[in-house]
């Protein structure tokens, strides 16, 4: 029996997986940073990145994601599908 | 009949037994339960003395069981689907949340991936 699972997650001394992201800082006052778009599903969201918007590849386009403070810790790709919900289409040609 | 975490258990039953009919104990945490408070691998719940009974009690109280625990996993996943995640999403559908497959034997997903999930 293992102490908890929480230990078998990433190591705590590698850090949160991060890219380095196009990510505009220091802009005037009340100016509000352009949408960062990217292909980095795996990105972990940090702290910082709340209150902006991510533009995030699904694998054909980029899907408008605006963080919030819960999303902290999880992974970019996981707000932006990548499967078509399945529909049913009637045949023509029978 | 004995009196332990808000419930009577009936004489006769091995305390480790009794104690995993609570939801959120099963055999793991009743048997590190049992070993933190001295309690033998046979013991029955009528040979408790009353200071091990409150004992038990009193460690059923910190811990999250029954209710709390249902509520606990209920607002897990309603977070989830509030966000928007994949996973969120799935619980919505009634589908496999880890990645399983979805060509046959879903049939433990359909009946507990809810967004107020039952069981």
């Amino acid at each position: 029996m293992f102490p908890t699972r929480a230990l078998l997650s990433r190591s705590v001394w590698k850090g949160p997986f991060v890219v380095p992201l196009p990510i505009m800082r220091n802009l005037p006052m009340g100016q509000k940073p352009p949408p960062v778009k990217t292909q980095a599903r795996s990105c972990t969201i940090l702290p910082d990145f709340v209150d902006m918007v991510f533009q995030v590849h699904n694998g054909k386009d980029y899907v408008d994601v605006l963080i919030t403070v819960d999303m902290v810790g999880h992974k970019l790709g996981e707000f932006a599908p990548t499967r078509k919900p399945f529909s049913y289409k009637m045949s023509k040609n029978r | 009949m004995v009196f332990i975490g808000g419930i009577n258990i009936p004489e006769g039953v091995l305390v480790k037994k009794a104690l995993t009919g609570f939801y959120g104990v099963g055999p793991n945490v009743a048997a590190r339960l049992c070993a933190k408070l001295a309690i033998h691998d046979r013991a029955l719940v009528e040979d408790l003395s009353i200071s091990k009974t409150t004992a038990v009690t009193l460690e059923l109280t910190k811990m999250p069981i029954e209710s709390d625990l249902r509520r606990k996993i209920q607002e897990d996943i309603k977070r989830l689907r509030d966000m928007g995640t994949y996973r969120g999403r799935r619980h919505a559908m009634s589908l496999p949340v880890r990645g399983q497959n979805t060509r046959s034997q879903i049939n433990t997903a359909r009946k507990l991936n809810r967004v107020e999930r039952l069981g």
